[in-house]
């Protein structure tokens, strides 16, 4: 379901002042043409991180191998049984920093999600720096072809409030395209929609503005050099920074200029943010599904929540903030419940895979031929400590990935071994990702 | 170089009262050295082997000193501690030799290229052209460090980024034109879910209740389709699902009533430019209870949206703000229009670019490239051939948008200044770090003309346009950027506590009244300290019903006095506070105690040791007779929690009485409320008051950290060990006036930080 609303902030609703530029009709963007279909399937790759862990035995299934019983968190993957993949037994040692000292400290939260792609470790300090994630790396193997390298998006806002010595970028970002470039990740829909399609009503106003866009980056383009001159260094690498990134730009609307698709049916552009998560995550990964689908991206990232999120989700029967509950003291009943959001959100992600499932793709499905990653960073929420880790694959990576079975490694198997097996199914043959020790075999 | 040396003498001079006595090494000796030495190491940290009396080089272990004994951290409990004049003494002789050592090599640090975050983005395309933009729905939100979100680090480039700065300047360019290809808009202003709509609302018509206000940019005199969304809650009496008749409703557009045709869409002609438009619900029993009937069946009955379409049957950009501020000449004949248009676009990029650029100057002409291609684009002719000059200055706007120079705080450095030098920033840069600090905006033209003069760093005339500044309407982002940041009022966005009592009303009215309260102190000048122990604070109704304080009636935020027993007094007492550091579903002591040392006295704890268990909550859903402040305790009984939670947790407790909403309570649960404790340095508490009292008896730590964040966000960067100095030099040239907002500003103004650069070194 796509909102046509947009939000009004808090702030404007009582007095009320705030104007905004407001979003064009797309009724005319929908097109009926058929589809050209490529030859060979492209692998599609993502990831979506959950905080605070799970109850692990609630999670982990006791059996391996082929014929193993679903357990009630993962039960919403058995449906797709075939093109399931679960992944025990892996660590992810720099979530308590260098040498996976710190071992249960708060940090941890901190660090956590920065850790979930990159398996680096997140540098204390103003300036962020921590390591390329799998996904950017996975972005410059299948991504340059396609007009979106990757989408990143999130549910919740970015927190501005961050644990001292640490930069918000690790709260904020899973996806990180070189050690000091954390991507923003979306949260509003509307925005993500006109990043995928473009701005404009019809398909020449579209082309129109891409043109008028090109003109003006390749003018700052030649500019940019004559600007570096009495810079200090470091605003000069930050010029360059700058430079390549607006050619990425250009790169872009090439590709979409030569690969604009009239086959798929666009929606209404979605105004804003819905008012439930629920409808929310839906809506971010209708997203998702349709620019895999219509080939704007082959890379993308969802977090589902950001750690220490103090979201309630009243679609369950609990009524305690997250983070909170993730704190249970080992109690029983404490876990159960943990559990019961636990479940909730593997739902949500079951949609992900259900959508990618009915979706054709060639001589096959979108799941068929995706590779999909879920899970945290976190193991018990409780103890913030990072090993065994709830990770769960999805999809058949266009016959890389043989699904069906859960997969236990040794116990503090680095979770890097995973992401560096992964990559390499998407065909990134590297020798090393992260802290890696070596290459899984799945 | 002669005139730079000059400078940092005489900004330094500020902290005049240094005496040149050395510290005493054999105090050091004999309360520190005895666990900060090469063998116990006690906090990884040794002394052993440092020179008291030869600070330079060590500043960043001696300010760490400096803070811990000031703070009366150290020496802990459990050791001798030194007579209270003698570790003042030897504190004093510290920071003293401190402050010599900045003075001798002074090195106002080097600030990364700044680029401009969301809110400046959005003031200076407001200074710019007179339009307001929803800059949330446009640009990727920055990242923040430091507690702001204007930390040079952190505000990184990203091809989003771009991508929205090339969109953005796309659509605001034909905004502010009211350019003829604007095509159809729809925009939906929605009242938020946890707002209830039973109650009048401030700056709508009375007799109507619920409702919101907006402000709308209509981009063309054209016609608009508006349409209001009502509650689907019930009528009373009536079935659920069916709101309110359209009758019921109270629309205006800029004040004047209008009949909507329907439920569907009302057709209106609007001329181009700002308007505002209102909707409401009209009351219409006074029977007592039937709103309440209501709110308990439906929640929040009233508006839930409006929503505006178009322009449909444009018939021209009409006369905005926009256009009045951006076209300031209009071509007479086709040979005129070159000249006008060097006129219009040197005008704005002076302004965007924040220094002069002459109509004639060569730079004008790749923008003047951009208009010539949008002045022959077909796209723009109207039939008979008009409306080609408009639409090259629409391209050449967006241009001057997209430029780096707009969008990045560019400082050179000199050729002729040595690397690890300190030099003085040009009059041009420094205006700029003026405006951007008090108003998150670019430089007005009296700013710009005055540095343009090289005049701007004389000190008479700086502080004039510092009095200025302050004085303009502009300084607002003072409340909405720095403030909201320091106090933790964004956060309020997120918080969401467990309690019937809550709602989006009461949190905007907690936000409201830590703004007005702040808004006051710096309208007013008044001390800093009044945020601690202010007489007066605002509310309106639903406000002083939550902190029951009786006989206001209305929706208005009103200033009220409060009695100096008053609990209200301060941010102590003010539900934004409260609210924010608590957990959802109970208050955290902790996180109370924990906010009260970093933002008032200046002395954040550590972070837990590793192999601790921070956890207290989860027994909290057994029915174990037991409070949380027993809980509290318990866990305190382990010494490693210990050292930290009996700096934080008595203060947090002082403040008991209020519940994680910041309700005034006297029991929690079944348990009476325990207010009594003992702050780390003997003094004993037992509520919010004696708190209060104990933290304004020491106005210069609380005055010490304002000045703090309040460089940290004017600098953009966060602080090191060698800007301590000049924190201390501004908090103790402000205290004779006790403090007041204009002091601390002047103050930072004149820090070397703030007017000056360190070269950067070879790399």
């Amino acid at each position: 379901m796509f909102l046509t609303k947009k939000h009004l902030s808090r702030r404007t609703v009582l007095r009320g002042i705030g104007a905004s530029v407001a979003l064009p009709l797309l009724d005319s963007m929908v097109g009926a043409q058929t589809p050209a279909r490529s030859v060979a399937p492209k692998t599609r790759f993502a990831a979506f991180y959950i905080p605070h862990g799970a109850t692990m035995d609630k999670w982990t299934p006791a059996a391996e191998g082929a014929g193993f019983e679903y357990t009630e968190i993962l039960k919403p993957l058995e449906q797709f049984r075939e093109r399931i993949t679960v992944v025990s037994g892996l660590a992810h040692p720099y979530v308590a920093g260098a040498g996976g000292a710190d071992v249960s400290a708060g940090a941890n939260h901190t660090r956590a999600a920065a850790v979930f792609l990159t398996g680096s470790v997140p540098q204390r300090g103003a300036q962020a720096h921590l390591g390329i994630s799998a996904d950017q790396v996975a972005a410059q193997h299948i991504g340059q072809d396609t007009p979106l390298p990757s989408l990143e998006l999130s549910i919740e806002e970015s927190v501005l409030a961050c644990e001292a010595s640490f930069s918000c970028a690790y709260r904020n970002s899973i996806s990180w395209k070189s050690p000091t470039q954390p991507l923003p990740m979306q949260s509003n829909p509307r925005l993500v929609f006109e990043k995928l399609f473009g701005d404009g009503a019809t398909a020449a106003e579209r082309r129109g503005r891409r043109q008028d866009t090109r003109s003006l980056l390749d003018s700052v383009m030649a500019q940019l050099p004559s600007l570096q001159r009495d810079l200090p260094a470091g605003d000069k690498r930050r010029l360059d920074q700058y430079l390549e990134d607006v050619r990425e730009i250009e790169r872009r609307i090439q590709r979409a200029e030569a690969s604009a698709r009239q086959d798929v049916t666009l929606p209404d552009v979605p105004a804003g943010v819905p008012p439930t998560f629920a409808e929310h995550v839906k809506l971010m990964m209708d997203l998702q599904v349709l620019a895999f689908r219509s080939d704007i991206t082959r890379v993308s990232t969802l977090m589902l929540a950001r750690e220490l999120s103090g979201a309630v989700f009243p679609e369950t029967t609990i009524r305690d903030p997250f983070h909170n509950l993730s704190h249970h003291s080992n109690d029983r009943g404490n876990m159960d419940r943990f559990a019961i959001l636990n479940l909730y959100h593997m739902t949500k992600f079951a949609y992900f895979v259900l959508k990618l499932k009915e979706t054709p793709d060639g001589d096959g499905s979108l799941l068929d031929h995706s590779l999909v990653l879920y899970g945290s960073s976190l193991s018990d929420g409780n103890q913030h400590n990072f090993s065994p880790l709830p990770i769960v694959l999805a999809g058949g990576a266009s016959g890389a990935l043989k699904g069906g079975r859960h997969v236990r490694f040794p116990k503090d198997t680095h979770m890097s071994n995973l992401l560096l097996a992964m990559l390499d199914k998407l065909g990134a043959r590297l020798d090393s990702f992260g802290d890696s020790t070596e290459m899984l075999s799945l | 170089m002669k005139s730079i040396l000059a400078t940092a003498a005489t900004v330094m001079a500020l902290g005049a009262t240094m005496t040149a006595q050395a510290p005493d090494a054999a105090f050091l000796q004999q309360y520190c050295v005895t666990c900060h030495n090469d063998r116990v190491k006690a906090g990884a940290l040794t002394l052993a082997s440092l020179d008291v009396t030869a600070v330079d080089g060590h500043v960043e272990v001696w300010e760490k000193v400096v803070r811990k004994l000031r703070t009366g951290m150290m020496p802990p409990e459990g050791v001798p501690k030194p007579a209270a004049a003698a570790r003042a003494a030897f504190t004093g002789a510290l920071e003293a030799a401190l402050d010599r050592a900045a003075a001798r090599r002074p090195d106002p640090g080097t600030p990364a290229l700044h680029r401009l975050n969301r809110a400046e983005y959005a003031n200076a395309v407001r200074d710019l052209l007179a339009l307001d933009v929803d800059v949330a729905a446009l640009l990727p939100p920055d990242d923040s460090a430091a507690g702001f979100d204007n930390i040079a680090d952190v505000l990184g480039v990203s091809p989003a980024l771009i991508e929205g700065y090339a969109a953005a300047a796309a659509s605001i360019s034909r905004r502010a034109i009211g350019s003829s290809t604007i095509g159809l808009d729809r925009t939906t202003y929605r009242m938020p879910g946890d707002v209830s709509q039973e109650a009048h609302v401030d700056g709508l018509p009375l007799g109507t209740r619920g409702g919101f206000v907006i402000t709308h940019t209509f981009p063309l005199d054209a016609e608009y389709d508006l349409q209001v969304g009502q509650a689907g809650g019930a009528r009373l009496g009536g079935p659920p699902g069916a709101g309110p008749r359209t009758e019921d409703l109270y629309v205006t557009l800029d004040g004047v009533r209008i009949t909507l045709q329907g439920r569907g869409a009302t057709r209106l002609k609007v001329a181009a430019g700002p308007h505002t438009i209102a909707a409401a619900s009209v009351v219409r029993s006074h029977a007592a209870g039937a709103d309440g009937v209501f709110h308990v069946e439906t929640r929040t009955p009233g508006i839930t949206q409006v929503t505006i379409a178009g322009p449909f049957n444009p018939t021209g950009p009409g006369d905005t703000p926009s256009r009045r501020r951006l076209l300031v000449c209009t071509p007479s004949s086709a040979a005129d229009e070159l000249t006008c248009a060097r006129t219009i676009l040197s005008t704005l990029a002076t302004r965007a670019f924040r220094r002069p650029v002459a109509p004639s100057s060569a730079e004008l002409d790749t923008f003047l490239e951009f208009y010539r291609r949008g002045r022959g684009s077909l796209v723009a002719l109207k039939p008979n051939g008009e409306g080609g000059f408009e639409f090259g200055i629409e391209r050449a706007v967006a241009r001057i948008l997209v430029d780096p120079q707009f969008l990045f705080r560019f400082e050179r450095e000199p050729a002729r200044v040595a690397p690890g030098a300190a030099y003085r920033v040009t009059d041009l840069e420094l205006a700029s770090r003026l405006s951007f600090f008090l108003w998150s905006s670019v430089p007005d033209d009296e700013l710009l003309g005055v540095a343009a003069k090289g005049t701007l760093s004389a000190p008479a005339t700086l502080e004039r346009q510092v009095r200025r500044m302050l004085a303009d309407p502009k300084a607002e982002a003072l409340v909405t950027n720095f403030a909201a940041q320091w106090l933790y009022l964004r956060e309020l966005q997120n918080a969401k506590p467990d309690t019937p009592e809550f709602d989006g009303n009461l949190r905007q009215s907690f936000q409201r009244e830590t703004e007005l309260l702040f808004r006051a102190i710096l309208r007013e000048d008044r001390s800093i300290v009044d945020l601690l122990d202010g007489g007066f604070t605002f509310v309106d109704e639903r406000l002083a019903r939550h902190y029951g304080i009786p006989g206001i009636r209305g929706s208005q935020m009103r200033r009220i006095e409060l009695p100096p027993d008053s609990p209200r007094r301060g941010l102590l007492g003010q539900g934004s506070i409260l609210t924010v550091t608590s957990a959802a579903n109970r208050t955290s002591p902790v996180q109370r105690g924990k906010w009260v040392l970093e933002n008032v006295l200046g002395a954040p704890p550590p972070q837990p040791p590793p192999g601790v268990e921070t956890n207290i909550d989860g027994d909290a859903s057994k029915a174990k007779p037991v409070s949380l402040r027993q809980r509290m305790e318990q866990h305190r009984a382990n010494a490693a929690c210990a050292s930290c939670h009996r700096i934080m947790d008595p203060i947090g407790f002082a403040l008991e009485n209020f519940d994680h909403a910041g309700k005034w309570r006297t029991t929690d649960g079944q348990t009476p409320v325990d207010a009594t404790g003992v702050m780390v340095d003997g003094t004993r508490l037992d509520g919010v008051a004696s708190l209060r009292r104990a933290l304004a008896a020491k106005p210069d730590l609380f005055a010490g950290v304002a000045v703090e964040k309040m460089l940290t966000y004017a600098l953009g960067r966060a602080l090191r060990a060698q800007d301590m100095p000049s924190v201390r030099a501004v908090t103790r040239a402000a205290a004779p006036g006790r403090y007041t907002f204009s002091s601390l500003v002047l103050g930072v103004v004149k820090t070397p930080q703030f007017q000056m650069r360190t070269k950067a070194g070879e790399l």
